[in-house]
Order: C-alpha cells, then sequence, then structure tokens
C-alpha cells in the first residue's frame, strides 16, 4: 500500500524532491493541509488514544516543517538521509582564510555599536553576509549533488556560521533602532 | 464519535445536535463568559444584566461568595476576600513574596503538598481552588441561560504565561467539573472575534493593553488558518501604571509630603477616574477629598506627556515581535485592540503611527477576548462542521534543561511551532554514575537561576559507565495547549523516567482527585452509579465509531485476520454494554482501542495521503 508512514522523511511527507532549493510557498502551504488533519484541535472528541496519536503526528509534521524551513537546518538534514552524518556540532571548519574572513565580520558587527552611522554600516554588512550566505548556499548544492560529502559539510558549517553572525546582527540592528 | 473518526478539514462528521460550549475570560479584575446565539457571539450577563464578573471570591465557611456579592466584602473582610488570583496560579513562595506588599493574605503550605493556600476562616484556599470556584460560577451562569448541560468550554490565558500558569489553569477547569476543550491565547481569541478569518489572507497584529500587562503577538492568516508566528509583551506594564504616573504627578502639584495608606488610595482613585474622563474629555478636575482637601485641572496634552514613556514601551515590545515574526511592520494588515488601556486615545493613535494604520476598535475591548473564545468554542464543540479555522500556536518562552554550571540549555526555542517534540542527548560527567538529575526550566535566560523551574526528576538504576559513555536522550513533548511533558532514557541499557511535568508549585494529581471526590460527594451523587453510565455511554460511542469506520474502509486497509480480531473484540464490548461492570466495560474498551491501534494510523495516514493528493482511498494501490 502506498500510504505514508512514519519512517518517512520529511521531504516525502511534504511532497517535495530532496534537494536543497524548494519552494518555501508550497512548504508552508504543505504544512498547513498537514495541520489541518492532524491538529489536536481537530480530534477534540477523540479517545486518549487517538489524541495522543494526533499530538505526535503534529509534533512530527512541525519540525519537518521547521527543519526544512531553515536553510542550515535543511542541508544538515539532507546530507542525513543520504547516510552522511555530521560528526559533531562543535567540530569547525579547516578553511583559515574562511575563518579569517569571519573573525573580520564579526569585529565588523562589534564596530557597529560604536561612533556615527552605525546602521548604515550594519545595512553593508547584511548585504555582505547575504551575499555569502548565497554563494555558501550554492557551494554546497554543487559538493551535494557531486556526491562530494566532504566538501559539502564544510559547506554546511559554513553556513551555520554566517547564519550566527546574521542573528547577531539583527539582534544589534535592533538595538541600534531603539536607541 | 470517539474512536477512529477522522474528520477531514470541510467535510462534516456525522448528524449531531447542536452542542453547547461556552467560551469564558478568565481575568485578572473581571472574567466574562461567552457563547454563540444565531451565528454571533455574545457575552452572557448575569441577573442584573451585567456581562462582568468580578474576579473576587470570599470565603467564610459556608458557600464560597463569588463576583459582587464577594468584591463588596473587599474593603471590610480582606482577609477572607481574595481579588486578583490570576497573579498567584502557578506560583510559589518566592513569587508570592514580590507580591506581599499588595495582597493582604496569610500564607500556608501543606506539608504533604507544594501548591500555596491563602488561609481564610473557611478553610485553607490554593489559587487553582479559588478559580475553579469563579469557573463554577460562569458554568453555572451559562447553563442556566442556556438551560442545558455544557459540552465543554474554551478558556483563555495570556500569551505569556508559562507552562505553571497554563498548567494551574487546566487544573481549575478540571476541579470546576468543566469540559475544557482548549487553552487559548487571548490575542488569538481577540482576532477571531473580529471575525479576521474570514477575511483575505495577511498579517495581523494584536495589541493588548490590559490593566496590569502588556502583550503583542503577530498572527498570520492564511485560508483560515491563524497562525501565531510572534508573541512578546511585558508582564509588568499596564493601565495600574499610567495611574501610578498621574499620581505621582498629583502628588508633585499638591506637594503632599505625609502620605499614609488612605491618602494613596484615595490619590490611585482619583487618578485612574481622572484617566477615564480624558478619554472622552479635554480637560478634567482632580479632587482629592480628605485628609488633605487639594483639586486642580488637567488638560488631556498634560495627561499624554506623563503617560508617552509608557506606551513607547509597549511600541518598543511592537517592534520585538514584528522583527521575531520576520515580518516587516508594513505588511502588518490588521491591529486588533484589546483592553482596557486600549480606551486611552494617545494609545490609539501611537499604535495607530507605528504600523500605519486605523486600529481596529469596534467590539468592547473588555469583552472581545470572551467573544472569541466563544467562537472557537463552538467550531471544537463540532458545530460547525465546514469551518476551516485553525489556531496554529507559538510556545512562548523557551523550555531548557539545566547543564552544568547552572547554565540552561535550549531545549525548545520560544516561538516554536506547537504542538512540538524534541530530544537532546547528554551524558555522564563522573565514572561509575549510575543516576542523573532532570532540571527542567523556562525562559529566555542563561542562568537557571534567573528562568523559572518547572520540574526536577531523575533518572536512576542506568548501570555504572566511565564517564562520558551513558549516553541519555531526554525527550521534550509539548502539546497544543503549550503544556510539557518529559522524559528520559538511557538509550545503551534502556532504562526510562518520564513525568508530566507537574510545576513545582502546582496541585498533584492525588490532591486533584481527592478534591474532585469531596466535591463529588457534596453533590451527593452516586458515583458508581454515573461512572457505569459513563462507561456505557463511551463503550456505545467506540462501537459506533468502529462500525462507521469498518463500513467506510476497513475492507481496504485491514487484511482478514485484522479484521476478524476487531469485530471479535467489538462484539464481546457489544454483548456486555447492558450487562457489564464499570471495570468490565473499561478493560473491553480498551481492547477494543488496542486491537485497532494499527487501523487508527492507517486511516490517519491514509487520510494524510488523500488530503496531499485529492485521492479517494479506494483509488489507493493496495
Amino acid at each position: 500500500m502506498q500510504s505514508p508512514e512514519l519512517n518517512q522523511n520529511y521531504f516525502e511527507l511534504f511532497g517535495l524532491n530532496p534537494v536543497f532549493d524548494i519552494d518555501c510557498v508550497a512548504l508552508h502551504a504543505q504544512q498547513q493541509r498537514l495541520q489541518a488533519v492532524y491538529h489536536p484541535d481537530r480530534h477534540v472528541d477523540a479517545d486518549d488514544q487517538k489524541r495522543r496519536l494526533s499530538v505526535q503526528m503534529a509534533s512530527w509534521v512541525n519540525q519537518a516543517y521547521e527543519t526544512l524551513r531553515d536553510p542550515v537546518k535543511r542541508s544538515r538534514y539532507l546530507l542525513e538521509i543520504n547516510g552522511v552524518s555530521l560528526p559533531d556540532d562543535s567540530a569547525t571548519t579547516s578553511d583559515a582564510a574562511f575563518l579569517m574572513e569571519q573573525i573580520d565580520l564579526r569585529e565588523a558587527v562589534d564596530a557597529c555599536r560604536h561612533g556615527d552611522n552605525g546602521l548604515e554600516r550594519s545595512q553593508d554588512i547584511e548585504a555582505r553576509l547575504e551575499q555569502r550566505a548565497d554563494q555558501l548556499a550554492q557551494d554546497f548544492v554543487e559538493h551535494f549533488s557531486a556526491q562530494r560529502h566532504e566538501a559539502a559539510i564544510d559547506s554546511c558549517r559554513k553556513m551555520q556560521f554566517v547564519q550566527r553572525i546574521q542573528q547577531q546582527l539583527a539582534e544589534l540592528q535592533f538595538e541600534l533602532e531603539e536607541t | 464519535m470517539a474512536l477512529l473518526q477522522i474528520s477531514e478539514p470541510g467535510e462534516s462528521n456525522a448528524p449531531h445536535q447542536h452542542r453547547l460550549a461556552v467560551g469564558i475570560d478568565l481575568g485578572t479584575t473581571n472574567s466574562l463568559v461567552a457563547t454563540l446565539r444565531s451565528g454571533e457571539a455574545v457575552c452572557l450577563p448575569d441577573e442584573q444584566g451585567c456581562s462582568l464578573l468580578p474576579s473576587v471570591v470570599h470565603f467564610d465557611g459556608r458557600q464560597a461568595l463569588v463576583g459582587y456579592e464577594a468584591q463588596v466584602l473587599l474593603s471590610s473582610d480582606p482577609l477572607n476576600t481574595i481579588a486578583s488570583v490570576k497573579r498567584l496560579m502557578g506560583r510559589g513562595r518566592d513569587d508570592v513574596k514580590r507580591l506581599g506588599e499588595v495582597m493582604p493574605h496569610e500564607f500556608v503550605s501543606a506539608e504533604d503538598s507544594a501548591a500555596l493556600r491563602i488561609r481564610t476562616a473557611g478553610g485553607d484556599y490554593s489559587a487553582v481552588e479559588i478559580s475553579s470556584e469563579i469557573l463554577k460560577e460562569l458554568a453555572r451562569r451559562a447553563e442556566q441561560s442556556l438551560g442545558s448541560d455544557l459540552a465543554g468550554v474554551v478558556i483563555t490565558v495570556p500569551a505569556y504565561f508559562d507552562d505553571a500558569q497554563r498548567q494551574a489553569t487546566r487544573d481549575a477547569a478540571r476541579l470546576a467539573g468543566v469540559n475544557l476543550f482548549r487553552l487559548l491565547n487571548e490575542p488569538t481569541a481577540a482576532a477571531v472575534a473580529y471575525g479576521l478569518d474570514r477575511d483575505a489572507d495577511g498579517l495581523i497584529a494584536v495589541y493588548d493593553f490590559g490593566g496590569g500587562t502588556f502583550d503583542i503577538s503577530i498572527l498570520r492568516l492564511n485560508k483560515g488558518v491563524f497562525e501565531v508566528l510572534a508573541t512578546g509583551g511585558d508582564s509588568s506594564l499596564g493601565g495600574d501604571d499610567m495611574d501610578h504616573a498621574l499620581g505621582e504627578w498629583i502628588i508633585e502639584q499638591a506637594g503632599f509630603t505625609d502620605i499614609d495608606a488612605l491618602l494613596a488610595r484615595r490619590i490611585l482613585s482619583a487618578a485612574r477616574s481622572a484617566k477615564e474622563q480624558l478619554s472622552s474629555a479635554g480637560s478634567t478636575t482632580i479632587r482629592i477629598e480628605a485628609p488633605q482637601p487639594w483639586q486642580t485641572e488637567i488638560k488631556r496634552e498634560q495627561f499624554e506627556a506623563l503617560i508617552e514613556p509608557l506606551v513607547k514601551k509597549t511600541l518598543s515590545a511592537c517592534r520585538r515581535a514584528v522583527r521575531d515574526a520576520g515580518v516587516a511592520k508594513q505588511e502588518v494588515a490588521e491591529v486588533v485592540m484589546v483592553g482596557g488601556s486600549t480606551r486611552v486615545p494617545l494609545v490609539q493613535t501611537m499604535v495607530g503611527d507605528y504600523f500605519g494604520r486605523e486600529p481596529m476598535n469596534k467590539l468592547d475591548p473588555d469583552q472581545v477576548v470572551a467573544l472569541g473564545a466563544a467562537i472557537q468554542a463552538d467550531i471544537l464543540a463540532g458545530n460547525k462542521p465546514d469551518n476551516e479555522m485553525l489556531l496554529l500556536d507559538v510556545l512562548p518562552l523557551s523550555l531548557g534543561i539545566e547543564t552544568m554550571g547552572g547554565l540552561s540549555e535550549k531545549i525548545i526555542d520560544r516561538n516554536s511551532a506547537i504542538p512540538v517534540a524534541k530530544a537532546q542527548e547528554f551524558t555522564t560527567f563522573k565514572d561509575g554514575q549510575s543516576a542523573m538529575s532532570i532540571h527542567v526550566v523556562q525562559g529566555e535566560r542563561e542562568l537557571v537561576s534567573d528562568c523559572r523551574s518547572l520540574a526536577r526528576f531523575e533518572l536512576r538504576g542506568f548501570p555504572p559507565m566511565v564517564a562520558g559513555a551513558a549516553r541519555i536522550r531526554v525527550t521534550y513533548q509539548v502539546d497544543a495547549d503549550g503544556l510539557l511533558s518529559v522524559s528520559a532514557q538511557e538509550t545503551t541499557s534502556g532504562v526510562t523516567a518520564d513525568i508530566v511535568v507537574k510545576p513545582s508549585y502546582g496541585l498533584t494529581d492525588t490532591e486533584i482527585e481527592s478534591m474532585l471526590r469531596a466535591s463529588m460527594e457534596h453533590a451527593r451523587e452516586d458515583i458508581e452509579l454515573r461512572m457505569l453510565k459513563e462507561q456505557q455511554v463511551e463503550a456505545r460511542r467506540v462501537i459506533e465509531a468502529i462500525d462507521a469506520a469498518l463500513a467506510q474502509d476497513g475492507s481496504v486497509l485491514l487484511d482478514e485476520n485484522e479484521l476478524s480480531q476487531i469485530q471479535l473484540k467489538r462484539d464481546e464490548l457489544q454483548a456486555a454494554v447492558g450487562s457489564g461492570s464499570t471495570e468490565e466495560l473499561k478493560n473491553l474498551i480498551k481492547a477494543v482501542e488496542d486491537v485497532s491501534e494499527t487501523y487508527v494510523a492507517r486511516r490517519m495516514n491514509a487520510s494524510v495521503q488523500q488530503a496531499l493528493t485529492g485521492k479517494q482511498i479506494d483509488e489507493v494501490d493496495v
């Protein structure tokens, strides 16, 4: 029987091809269609067993959605379902030039706190980071499709670095806008 | 119908009669109950025609007094009269110490219970019990005015409520003997009240400025699905702060120096009434009669200058919520105003200016939450099978676990869509360690001491190993009401432990059971008979559901052997319905459920398949 089972992967659950470039609008629409079936509010009168099942299913859909929505999590997950495990969260890239660049960027972010035009300077950095993230995503797609797994893992980690700085920058921009 | 009922969105359930359901806004100052009448949500008034029920309860050993009757006793009998009990929900001794100045009560905690109780002439009462009195009163009002039993209720809670506060609210419902369909976040209820689910898709901001709290939520509406994208706010910012700001101005203007409790109360009440006047008038007179007679004129502009910093604070929280939601404020299509403080014109203008659009304020800001809860209750009761409205909520505060050094490691981030389950692995740090203590906390701060402690439990009895060899998998599961259960497993040995998180200050299940039993005895009900009747109803429901399901797709989803096993258990249950004892029926129902577990899962999957592809089940290849 062709019915979906719990051992489906997230892409299968959402009826998407297992690739990095996904249609985020379709992803969101599918999440809501799945929740319309699974969400506990649709099973208010059911017995305990059925309600438990519904909570589990709805949680599973939410977790799948959050994983696929985020580019870093999505790339890790793609590697994972292709049997490539990322050894450790804390492991870092060995690309020295990349690391130097990250340190520079971090310092540049911090520097926006002081002096004039902090917000404008932060917007320049934002554009740079966005460009960097796009490029790393492209690298990932190339390495992944060519099955260069080590290189794909490295791109994935770098994407995570960039994402963290983006989060820091967003936090800083919020503070700057407040003052 | 219970077992195996799969309701497709938009597809009607088996026909059934209209079931009574109400929405309850269990507020700090006032509570309300609302229901749907001829398709329109209305608040149910008491015999005097008043919708608001003051959230005040008085105990003197006889029957508890609730509402206005209790409110008049607040000044003459303060020790036995409890107001603002919502502030105590899910709270412990330390939290109460902070509130100690404003609450005149004597707090006691029994030895066998973590829950704090207030000592009154009528006995000691916990916040859950006091709230349940308010709920009972509202349920009684609803049943009297609607003339029938309630099928269920939706109770609203602030978006900011943590797990302990939600759990306490759920316990109060249980104790009041009402069937709780769902806890609903207040801002979501407000958006529903404005019927925004029927409007065009888009982003909605709900700005809820009450007496003591401020909440902002950003919601996305998409084809009848409300999705809370982010919530934020300030749990200690409200209209009371406006009164204080104006009060301080009065003290300064009048040159009062020796301010005792009585004068302070008079100043605050003069400030409050001036604030209310200035919502419609351009200026008003502030009068303090005694002990030091004084009066002055105040213009609306002067008042606005005093409160502007407070309104700015709320806008700062709005900016954060908009950012957390990952949207731009220009995208917000509607701004819904909730709470009495939104009557202040400056609030209306500043919020309107910030979002660049006129806020929605047609409904009474005090009633709007209860009205929305009523609409949701009606849908959950199954009265509107065609309604596709679905509310997808997020977790208001991150859930974490204490790690070495008193730090909180987040397991589920705030603003994650719920329900949600997440697992994380931990390990031992000492050689030979065979137990691990798990401390569950909630909050955004790094240090455990700055977060709220929800529960502690231990995983014991796994084999001693060298440090770092054990693999302890801790799983957090949050349900649709935002309530947490935690389980832990040492995966190399399979040793497990789990708990439903009973907040450190909550009531234990046993306590609730015994309270329930006591209240049932008081009602002089024949408990045994009632339970048997309930089981008989349940048995018939199960049989009806399984028959309907089998007729629909039993032959498609089950092989012959599976089908005959389910049939067998179903027939055994059928035979026992008229003659079996409560216990026998319970076991037979369980047997039917157990044998059909796989079937339930397959039906759910099949229905999802159908939702995804639009195919009918009988078209799917078998």
